[in-house]
């Protein structure tokens, strides 16, 4: 497809809730080895209640409400720090498409600029702290380049999940700067970022749904 | 640990339930007893909120009632609330002037806040915020926005609710309160640990003949830990910090707040306060305003902290005014 309706949108929220229910105990593993086990439960109880919320709203709604509706359910839900800086994404991105009727190429990079600044923002890291925000930046970068040049959607949402599963890897060789893995320091090389990783699964996931 | 508890899992609500029991002038939201406002609004005047965790009492809801706050948000013991309980205390007091947040600098609270003047927007209601770092210990100057938030959060609370009782605007309110910040300093001392029910040990251990200069109010590791020194020496090494940070002249005018960490006697806070108010004496500044007793605790941690409030015209004024809740009541003279 080439642009996410509102009645996508909802779909795309649905698709979401089941992967992270789907992968609730692998993040729960992936978490529970320099963290406190809870981003499994916090993700698949978040956007659960979020796919309920946008359900619930319909279509008619339009882009942003739903992208605000499904941020501010996931901020309720889910009041851990993964869930409040996802809620956040969420929020900032309904922000960013205030006018949009769809979200095609370049209302895909603004989504994720939005969403990556919004993340940076609430919790203070930079790219490099081994962080959610080190998949975020390249998938808005890769977004952003994809816009400029004119790709369709579904070739610029590969290239962006390509980009942060690249990302991803990576993180496996810094060491943690926040949160509870902090304190674990040097013992967080070697392992990929939780946080970065449900990062992977969001844009993996949209770029199915568009395929 | 010898405490009165029924189960350590209700610490919290049964706290609450006891609160609302014993002061009908505060009552809660969102079918949430953690979310405590006034029952009383003024229309039209500038709300402030608070949160934090509990075990701290009588920070943060004991200070929600006339010429101080109109809402606050408890999570359990020293931890943060959550974003939806303050979005829900904020809607509930915005009376239309738009809502002040104050709380301490601290990682989990300050997301949560974040988060809930972020849902508030989208409602149209304006907030701003003043995050209290009045702890000389926990950061050095030049860093200050490292810096922990404890007791000296009162002054904040007391300048911005007066503001507000007032009439002031938001930005006024704003401006009143981040001025007590930017002149409060608050030293702590810690003689024992504290201890969180549903763990049920001490949070530290500490030598019976020791003492932690520096410690903050959920047992954070502070400067110096060494043996136990006579009173006016423990205060001389306080004081010698928070006068380092400001200028003070003869002729200055001050607020001191001497508070007790949930385990010391009020003699000794006023044996701690006789040293204070010589020191402050022999350098001709004024204390224009004093309490003693506990304000912001760490349950049953021995130990005080001393604030310092470096006033002018106008905090003097304010800090001075009416106040009047379940556990601060002030009646000017």
């Amino acid at each position: 497809m080439n642009t996410i309706t509102a009645s996508d949108l909802i779909r795309l929220f649905e698709a979401w809730k089941t992967l992270f229910a789907e992968e609730r105990e692998f993040l729960i593993s992936l978490d529970g080895k320099v963290g406190d086990s809870d981003l499994g439960i916090t993700m698949s109880k978040s956007f659960a209640a979020a796919a309920e919320a946008v359900t619930a709203e319909g279509e008619a709604a339009g882009i942003a409400k739903l992208l605000r509706t499904a941020g501010a359910t996931m901020a309720r839900t889910a009041p851990s720090t993964m869930g409040t800086l996802t809620a956040t994404g969420f929020l900032r991105a309904s922000k960013a498409l205030e006018t949009a009727d769809g979200i095609g190429t370049a209302e895909a990079a603004k989504f994720w600029t939005a969403f990556r600044d919004g993340v940076a923002e609430r919790g203070k890291a930079k790219v490099g702290d081994k962080t959610l925000l080190d998949v975020l930046d390249p998938i808005a970068r890769s977004l952003e380049e994809a816009a400029a040049s004119g790709k369709s959607l579904g070739e610029a949402l590969a290239l962006a999940t390509t980009a942060a599963e690249d990302a991803l890897e990576a993180t496996k060789s810094l060491v943690a700067q926040h949160g509870k893995a902090a304190a674990f320091q040097e013992k967080t090389v070697g392992l990929q970022d939780a946080g970065a990783t449900v990062g992977v699964f969001i844009i993996r996931a949209m770029r199915d749904f568009a395929a | 640990m010898k405490k009165f508890l029924n189960d350590p899992v209700n610490f919290v609500n049964e706290m609450l339930e006891g609160i609302y029991r014993a002061h009908p002038e505060v009552t809660y939201v969102a079918d949430d007893k953690r979310c405590m406002v006034a029952a009383n609004r003024k229309p039209g005047k500038v709300g402030i909120a608070t949160g934090g965790g509990s075990g701290h009492l009588p920070l943060f809801l004991g200070y929600v009632g006339d010429g101080m706050l109109d809402g606050v948000a408890v999570g359990g013991v020293f931890q943060s609330p959550s974003a939806e309980q303050m979005y829900q205390v904020t809607k509930a007091i915005d009376q239309g002037a738009g809502v002040l947040y104050i709380y301490g600098n601290y990682t989990g609270d300050i997301i949560n806040f974040d988060m809930a003047a972020e849902l508030a927007d989208l409602d149209g209601i304006q907030v701003k915020q003043v995050v209290g770092n009045d702890d000389v210990a926990s950061s050095v100057v030049g860093e200050e926005h490292k810096r922990r938030g404890v007791a000296g959060i009162f002054f904040v609370y007391k300048a911005a609710g007066a503001a507000a009782a007032e009439g002031a605007s938001l930005d006024e309110v704003t401006r009143l309160a981040d001025k007590a910040r930017l002149r409060t300093r608050t030293m702590g001392v810690a003689l024992s640990s504290c201890v969180v029910p549903e763990i049920g040990h001490a949070t530290f251990s500490i030598g019976e003949d020791e003492m932690e200069i520096g410690m903050g109010i959920h047992g954070e590791p502070g400067i110096s830990r060494k043996k136990l020194a006579p009173a006016d020496a423990v205060v001389d090494e306080m004081m010698d910090r928070i006068f380092a940070e400001q200028d003070y002249k003869s002729g200055d005018e001050v607020a001191v707040l001497i508070n007790g960490l949930g385990g010391t006697p009020l003699e000794e806070l006023y044996i701690l306060f006789r040293r204070v108010s010589l020191l402050l004496e022999e350098r001709g500044v004024k204390t224009r305003h004093v309490w003693i007793g506990e304000f912001a605790t760490s349950m049953e941690m021995a130990g005080a902290s001393i604030s310092i409030l470096h006033l002018d015209a106008e905090l003097d004024r304010l800090i001075g005014a009416a106040g009047n809740t379940p556990f601060f009541k002030h009646i000017p003279a």
